[in-house]
């Protein structure tokens, strides 16, 4: 098992607050890999460090062995990191179609191209009509994004996570806010993807169907540490994972 | 050594009427989130007022200025209930829009209503008077203003630290949503906090007419180095407005005294390292 | 189609101009067509980019006075107009490598602040710009290649087809920009800055590309300016000089291609009716604005066509 990234000693701080701290943690290439914890656990911390999103206030981070502590996030994605949201974050005025498209021409270096026309880009149509067709939003094709129904936005952005065709993606809480119909469909997705693409899936998530039904690893943090991590079946019967989720069905 | 001194307190008095402009345009920026590119012109409509009220009209001085404060309070209250309501929790930039469209209407109204000549009307007997600083005559009127300022800036922070509806009003500044939910009625606070904001401008437009020009076209002049002054003590500061006043006021004294030709540049040039280097300006955080 | 018609015929009518109208409507139309150059780069910063300048009558300024300093010196039509677009070029690159650093309100109130310094420049600067009297005796320079051709520009129908060409050609290739993909990752880092540069996009890199354009064009419509009237004074720098891309843009359309150019026909066109009526055009404007704002951000083109409201 190949390591893709990871983290020594990291650490964020608000004030006296510790959102993340000393984290050393290893991710293995083509794990699924789900991290778990209560509010506040520093989750969705981690995941903005990772992604460049943040930048830490201490500790480094290797992503196959090449440092990217200080990175933004842009640079990241060039080298085969990306995320999506958990509050929506997608492109509202341009069509679902240009949403996916853009991170194509973005990862074929197209983006500063100034006097071609977008349907000419026949490389970077093509693949953005595959990624569509993989994240079931076809016929959605033309409409303004921002006009979606809040599930089909979810699909679409992860659509524009795998769109950069990364090595490594964070998918933090993607079936947030949504009804048990639509989280079926997430799931669903989300398993393909981890299918049928060559990235290796990180995923925030509380709904611990989701984790354990896709994990083949998990993390759990409490209060910004690592509480304990390993396989699911491991987690399932550790003790304190179990004391901190109170006895919740897990 | 003696010309600068005068000119430092020439520029003290100048910076009192920024002071007045900025103050208001800072606390509604800060409270509301608006940035009422429209300010100066309530500054100008309180000029115009007051010069009706006391150069027309024969009313005595004082409530002149009580009266043209009332009226312009009467047109920040209409500003603010029936359009800079539609627009708060949107993008800066239709703000600036809007408020610049009523900039036009504003500066168009004045003409249309006192004509476009610049008036100038006579000083209040008691004030008719000057001082003698290091041996040059300086108006007592600007002493007055220099005093009146100063008023303002303690009345105004007493207002903010020491009241209830201070309080109030800082409170909806930090957390709208939370001042909301603990029952303040965050539209009428809004539209009180605009109102005020508009009267601290016309107060600046009101005493200045004895001794500026009354004309149309002197908010829009006043509203960019307001702007920079919101800037240099940051968005929402009132001790950063009146500091900031009180930089651009002697500044430009100073620059017309030693720099002539390039005094208007040196303001903007400093409003744009401010805004480089620290665009939550000096007090801002 | 019925665009590509439309277009057809407007390019026809326009093309026909000066043999129908009369010199006054020529006059007019070249200015409308300067203000359309003018608000489509202001368009592609504020409509495409998301971010709102009131300074672009600063670069608007650097282009009409370079080139009106050119033409002082060496009468050549295309020295004078290349030399004012490009020194708008690299001025706007410059200030853009410091403005775009900062978005909203900030950097609103920093282009506003360079505007006006570029303005207190124009109208202190006595040795270099003639200060308030401007520059005077600019000659309606030949456009000539030595040695090729030399076309006089005497006439005003003459210098109305260099400004039309011109036009046409920077209409063009603003049409192929923002259908490419540069034109799709400026819409993108307006849409979301987060999500852009979690594409792999340079938000930084992209603001500036789009900010130098903006200040190209501006540049472009500057450089039209001196040649026709003959003179350049400060007030072209002035931020409310500033505002009439905006308004321009504002009435046709924030959101489609066409409505900076529409919107700088209509405010010439709603000027020249308001004043024929009342002296007071500015409180019309207003009105017109506040209704905008508050009710039609898509301006004339959402309201007539369904182009507009969208994109």
């Amino acid at each position: 098992m190949k390591e893709i990234i990871r983290t020594e000693n990291l650490g964020k701080y608000f004030g006296k607050m510790a959102a993340v701290h000393d984290v050393t943690l290893t991710l293995q290439e083509s794990l699924f890999t789900s991290v778990i914890g209560p509010n506040g656990a520093g989750k969705t911390t981690l995941i903005n460090l990772l992604s460049g999103y943040l930048l830490p206030d201490r500790g480094k981070i290797l992503f196959q062995g090449n440092e990217i502590t200080r990175l933004g996030p842009d640079k990241r994605v060039r080298m085969g990191i990306s995320r999506s949201f958990q509050v929506m974050n997608i492109f509202p005025r341009m069509t679902v179609f240009q949403n996916i498209l853009l991170p194509v021409l973005s990862r074929l270096n197209k983006t500063s191209s100034a006097f071609s026309s977008l349907l000419s880009q026949k490389e970077a149509v093509g693949e953005a009509e595959k990624i569509l067709g993989e994240v079931w939003l076809n016929e959605e094709k033309d409409f303004p994004a921002g006009e979606l129904s809040h599930g089909d936005q979810r699909l679409l952005e992860l659509g524009i996570a795998v769109a950069s065709n990364p090595q490594i993606c964070f998918l933090d809480e993607p079936s947030s806010g949504m009804n048990p119909i639509e989280r079926i469909k997430v799931l669903e997705l989300v398993k393909k993807l981890a299918g049928e693409r060559k990235t290796t899936f990180i995923i925030v998530e509380h709904d611990m169907d989701i984790v354990f039904s896709l994990s083949d690893w998990i993390v759990v943090m409490n209060r910004g540490e690592i509480l304990a991590q390993g396989r699911p079946d491991e987690i399932r019967t550790n003790q304190e994972v179990r004391e901190i989720y109170l006895g919740e069905e897990i | 050594m003696e010309t600068l001194a005068f000119q430092g307190l020439v520029g003290l008095s100048v910076a009192m009427y920024l002071w007045l402009l900025a103050a208001g345009l800072t606390i509604v920026f800060g409270v509301l989130g608006v940035l009422n590119f429209a300010h100066g012109s309530l500054f100008m409509l309180g000029a115009y007022f007051a010069f009706t009220f006391y150069g027309l009209w024969g009313v005595n001085f004082w409530l002149a200025i009580a009266l043209s404060l009332l009226s312009v309070g009467v047109v920040g209250y209409l500003m603010e209930r029936f359009f800079l309501r539609h627009i708060y929790n949107q993008d800066h930039a239709y703000q600036l829009l809007l408020t610049f469209g009523f900039i036009l209407i504003f500066d168009d109204a004045v003409k249309m209503v006192w004509g476009g000549v610049a008036q100038i009307p006579a000083m209040p007997g008691f004030f008719d008077a000057t001082v003698s600083v290091v041996g040059r005559p300086f108006p007592v009127y600007n002493l007055f203003i220099i005093g009146a300022g100063l008023l303002v800036a303690v009345v105004v922070w007493v207002l903010f630290e020491k009241t209830w509806w201070g309080k109030m009003v800082r409170a909806s500044a930090s957390d709208r949503e939370m001042a909301g939910a603990i029952g303040i009625n965050i539209p009428t606070l809004f539209t009180g906090v605009f109102a005020f904001g508009a009267m601290l401008a016309a107060l600046g437009g009101a005493l200045g007419t004895p001794v500026r020009v009354v004309a149309p076209g002197i908010g829009a002049a006043m509203i960019i180095q307001a702007f920079i002054i919101t800037v240099i003590g940051g968005l929402g500061n009132l001790k950063g407005a009146f500091v900031g006043a009180l930089i651009v006021g002697t500044l430009s004294a100073y620059g017309i005294l030693l720099f002539p030709v390039f005094e208007l540049f040196l303001i903007f040039l400093i409003m744009a390292v401010v805004l480089m280097i620290k665009p939550q300006g000096l007090f801002g955080g | 189609m019925k665009t590509r018609l439309a277009v057809l015929f407007l390019v026809i009518f326009l093309a026909v101009l000066p043999a129908v109208a009369g010199k006054y409507l020529v006059y007019v139309t070249i200015h409308i067509l300067l203000l359309s150059i003018f608000s489509l780069g202001f368009n592609l910063l504020f409509g495409y980019t998301g971010l709102l300048s009131f300074g672009q009558a600063g670069f608007y300024a650097v282009g009409a006075y370079g080139c009106a300093k050119i033409l002082l010196a060496y009468p050549s039509l295309l020295a004078g107009i290349l030399g004012g677009v490009a020194l708008a070029g690299a001025v706007s690159l410059l200030l853009g490598i410091l403005c775009i650093r900062h978005t909203r309100i900030y950097f609103s109130m920093l282009t506003l602040s360079f505007g006006m310094m570029i303005f207190s420049l124009a109208w202190k600067w006595r040795d270099m710009t003639g200060g308030d009297d401007g520059l005077v005796g600019i000659p309606r320079a030949p456009l000539e290649i030595p040695g090729l051709f030399k076309i006089n520009m005497n006439a005003m129908e003459n210098y109305y087809y260099v400004v039309l060409g011109l036009s046409l050609l920077a209409i063009y290739l603003f049409h192929r920009i923002v259908r490419s993909p540069l034109g799709l990752t400026l819409q993108g880092v307006r849409d979301s800055e987060t999500r852009a540069a979690c594409v792999g996009v340079s938000v930084r890199k992209y603001r500036l590309l789009s900010f130098t354009i903006a200040g190209l064009y501006a540049g472009l419509a500057g450089s039209l300016l001196p040649p026709l009237e003959r003179t350049v004074t400060p007030p072209v720098a002035h931020w409310s000089f500033s505002a009439e891309p905006v308004l321009a843009t504002l009435l046709g359309g924030i959101y489609s291609f066409s409505g900076p150019i529409v919107g700088s026909a209509l405010f010439y066109l709603l000027k020249d009716i308001i004043v024929r009526f009342t002296e007071y055009w500015l409180i019309c404007l207003g009105i017109i604005v506040v209704v905008l704002v508050l009710g039609f951000r898509g301006g004339v083109v959402s309201i007539f066509l369904k182009e507009g409201s969208r994109r």
